[in-house]
């Protein structure tokens, strides 16, 4: 009979769990990373890695010559050529939006859709580097809890209706009385309006990540009482001061935007109108990138890159993410629960030789639980890599010196996964623990370790600001929410590291009170950070000016169509 | 007539009762025993259990298993209302209306090309037979059959979209044009066996006696090839009616290698999402649809042969 559903699998590969979010950085002066261009050269490199890096996006950069230009892709006014205004730039993506709202919604197919209607005060650049947004200045007074905004002049919502601070009052209040997936965890005492363009919020005690978090798209700015309507109505057809607006959406399907005439920098969004079509597989998205039905595709799976970058009429676009992919230790399971077990698996494990076979040179191999692209990241912690003696000696002083058989749970559908799940499985073979792969539907796959559920298994973690509080928070505070993202590790060593973070100024200090937790947090092994992999896009030549931030969402109000 | 109708009425009945009840239940209850909610995929892994918990609680999802099945049947019998998305917030059946249109038409079109294929493919094999072209015949459809309907796609659109460019890879905002390979992809897998069907069945009528009458009587060979045709469907036209019903739930695989938004992919997203009302409204769809089909599909072979009304 035709249509099998056997056929179903081998094009069956929804993306991974690491949809995840969006979301915002912190200012951070100690960004590694300078510009797109230079930035990838810390990514793993096959010669196919620099010429895209080179091409890439850049305005600037038209050639493929050489991958030291200048320009970044945060910074694509810095042009040879003059933006040309007008054109519909489509946009593939796998997934669609469900919800516009805000203060609700966390995942990307959500978030960077909401990201091209409200805008927060500050935001963040390609680097991840705060920048004033539609507060054009701010700072915080000397005690570091009482901090000022001006509202940049002229701002107007798509309606044409002027920002007041009490827009920005009542939509911070919303999302703080809403809470949401991505809250405002500053401990915000007051936020008044002050004058016709001052906001000033009031702090209980010092908070340093507090700035990244408000550059973070779940602290947009939307019109007071929503204009007047309510929820269900205001966010069908929502209305913010970002550079688009939405005309035409299909739940489930695809969704159009046109430009916001009303945009506070001038002359741009050049495009006149956004589509972003939905396209669920891999194999569809470069299909209707090489046959341009589409102009950009969101991501690409790093089996194709070779492809594409064979292309000379497209161009691909590889940058920092704030995304770890991770292998997590459930701390509860009666094997895993022993330091030395995990330390074990972590020498055993060959990351160079991981990442070279699956991610085709667009990935790094990690160390730290922070993505280089998040301040406060330290490559020089001992993250206990490849050493098979240190393996062995490490199990030998374990309770289970000779070894023990377990399973490792991945989501199914995910061929990265499902590749690297291999790989554990050979070389854990080497210090005598047996692994079982145990590969179930995404959806049971976040049930089972909800409920710890599992001994170990591959996942991803996702910064949401770039501000290093954000994932070790999630990750080793077990106040954090998750219980360790999962793991339920405690350490009340790095407990109290953490806290110390959140309160200490930028500076020398905070950066060796991360350094530390990024050390003692490798030693404990709770996880084991295997790669830090890039944000993968590609467009048409004709494309220019794709700013692609590391949360993965792209700056679209900077594009612009060549002839 | 009116005998026959209220048999044909009776029939119909005792067929699509049962299977529209079990449908119900099976997706309602195999669906919540499956590990995995739509709160969780919703809120992300980031989300706290309080949270999941709390938009589940919301999503009604905490009432005891017999209120939210209560609700729901009652729902469809008192105002065939299947629910509302748990993730966008719709009424099912409007996401469903807005699917349904480009499913029904890749099989639509799909039929049309495998009966225009069909038809004249078993005839030249049966006349010509044991020759070379019935042997071509035979044999090089049964490609099609060998080859798995996506593999089929990737090749169509490797060639056609992304070397050739003639149609589009995907999608279907393109009208008729971007049904065209989703259809040749179905079609061709879905031809050899009903070649082979036809032709046996052709060949066995070719032998009967009524035809040797009739030619013998000098009827056109046309004429008689009609008759023979018209005997010989039967079979063939009731598996065709399967094949139909199949791939009107069946179209995923298609839909997902030619990124087309129909019901199939309506319901992979919302199984991966756990989005109950919607996959049990797709569902109960399908199967009504299905139901609908084979009621046709028998109803046309009634009329096509007498012989079976008088049993």
């Amino acid at each position: 009979m035709l249509l099998s559903r056997s056929a179903l699998l081998p094009i069956w590969h929804p993306r991974g769990p690491a949809l995840l979010c969006a979301a915002p950085t912190e200012g951070s002066t100690d960004v590694t990373l300078t510009s797109a261009c230079t930035s990838t050269k810390t990514i793993r490199r096959t010669g196919v890695a620099v010429l895209t890096a080179g091409v890439f996006v850049l305005s600037g950069c038209t050639s493929s010559s050489t991958p030291e230009r200048e320009g970044t892709a945060a910074d694509t006014t810095a042009t040879t050529a003059a933006p040309t205004p007008g054109g519909t730039l489509t946009f593939a993506r796998t997934q669609s939006p469900t919800s516009l709202d805000l203060h609700t919604e966390i995942t990307a197919n959500n978030a960077f859709a909401i990201d091209k209607i409200f805008e927060p005060l500050l935001s963040f650049n390609a680097q991840g580097e705060i920048e004033p947004w539609l507060a054009s200045e701010y700072s915080p007074s000397e005690d570091g809890l009482v901090w000022t905004f001006t509202l940049r002049p002229g701002v107007r919502f798509s309606t044409g209706d002027l920002v007041t601070p009490e827009d920005v009052v009542y939509s911070l209040n919303r999302h703080i009385e809403v809470g949401g997936p991505l809250p405002l965890d500053a401990p915000i005492t007051s936020i008044e309006a002050s004058g016709t363009d001052t906001v000033v919020i009031t702090l209980s005690e010092p908070y340093t990540p507090f700035i990244a978090e408000l550059a973070g798209f779940s602290n947009g700015i939307l019109p007071a009482d929503l204009g007047g309507v309510d929820e269900a109505t205001f966010f069908k057809n929502p209305v913010g001061t970002g550079p688009f607006v939405v005309d035409e959406w299909t739940e489930g399907g695809d969704i159009s935007f046109t430009k916001n005439v009303n945009y506070w920098q001038d002359g741009k969004p050049y495009l006149d109108e956004l589509v972003y079509k939905l396209v669920q597989d891999d194999n569809q998205l470069v299909a209707q990138l090489q046959s341009r039905q589409v102009d950009v595709i969101d991501s690409v799976a790093s089996a194709n890159v070779a492809t594409l970058e064979g292309n000379s009429s497209l161009t691909v676009s590889t940058t920092p993410s704030w995304v770890v992919e991770e292998i997590f230790f459930n701390t509860l399971d009666e094997h895993f629960a022993d330091r030395d077990v995990r330390r074990a698996v972590s020498y055993a494990l060959d990351r160079e030789g991981i990442v070279a076979a699956t991610s085709f040179g667009t990935a790094e191999v990690a160390g730290s639980v922070l993505p280089p692209s998040v301040p406060g990241y330290d490559a020089t912690i001992d993250s206990l890599s490849y050493d098979l003696a240190g393996a062995k000696a490490s199990i030998a002083a374990s309770a289970y010196p000779d070894g023990f058989s377990t399973k490792l749970l991945v989501a199914s559908g995910n061929t990265l996964r499902a590749q690297e799940a291999q790989i554990v499985q050979a070389q854990l073979a080497e210090i005598g623990i047996t692994v079982e792969i145990e590969s179930i539907d995404l959806a049971a796959f976040r049930e089972r370790f909800r409920a710890f559920d599992y001994s170990f298994m591959i996942n991803s973690a996702t910064s949401d600001v770039a501000d290093p509080n954000g994932i070790v928070s999630f990750q080793a505070d077990p106040e954090g929410g998750t219980n360790g993202y999962w793991t339920h590790y405690n350490n009340p060593e790095v407990t109290a590291l953490i806290a110390q973070g959140r309160t200490l100024p930028d500076g020398a200090e905070r950066t060796a009170v991360y350094s530390e937790i990024q050390a003692t947090i490798a030693g404990d092994a709770p996880f084991i950070p295997l790669s830090y992999p890039s944000n993968i896009k590609a467009s048409q030549a004709t494309v220019q000016g794709l700013t692609v931030l590391p949360n993965g969402s792209v700056r679209l109000q900077d594009t612009w169509l060549t002839k | 007539m009116m005998n026959g109708s209220l048999r044909w009425l009776r029939r119909t009945a005792l067929r699509v009762v049962p299977v529209v009840t079990g449908v119900v239940l099976a997706t309602f209850f195999l669906l919540r025993l499956v590990p995995g909610g739509p709160a969780a995929a919703a809120l992300g892994d980031q989300a706290t259990n309080e949270a999941v918990a709390a938009l589940e609680a919301q999503m009604g999802l905490d009432q005891p298993l017999m209120t939210q099945l209560w609700s729901y049947v009652s729902g469809i019998v008192t105002r065939g209302d299947v629910g509302t998305s748990l993730l966008y917030g719709t009424p099912t059946s409007e996401l469903i209306a807005g699917r349904v249109g480009v499913t029904l038409s890749v099989v639509a079109l799909a039929v049309l090309l495998t009966l225009v294929l069909v038809v004249p493919l078993a005839f030249a094999a049966a006349l010509h037979k044991d020759g070379v072209v019935d042997h071509l015949i035979r044999v090089v459809p049964a490609i099609g059959l060998a080859m798995p309907t996506f593999w089929i796609g990737l090749l169509l659109i490797m060639v056609f979209a992304v070397n050739l460019g003639w149609l589009p890879a995907g999608g279907s905002g393109d009208g008729v044009r971007s049904l065209i390979l989703p259809a040749v992809a179905i079609a061709i897998s879905m031809t050899p066996v009903l070649v082979r069907t036809l032709r046996a069945q052709l060949l066995e009528v070719l032998d009967a006696d009524f035809v040797a009458t009739l030619t013998a009587a000098g009827l056109a060979r046309g004429r008689v090839l009609v008759h023979v045709l018209r005997n010989a469907a039967l079979p063939t036209l009731t598996l065709f009616g399967l094949n139909i019903a199949y791939m009107i739930g069946g179209t995923l695989v298609i839909e997902r290698v030619f990124a087309l938004n129909g019901l199939g992919a309506l319901m992979f997203e919302s199984i991966s999402n756990r989005d109950f009302p919607v996959v049990q409204g797709v569902a109960l769809f399908c199967a009504v649809a299905v139901v609908a089909v084979t009621v046709a599909t028998d109803f046309l072979v009634d009329r096509l042969d007498p012989r079976s009304r008088l049993s």
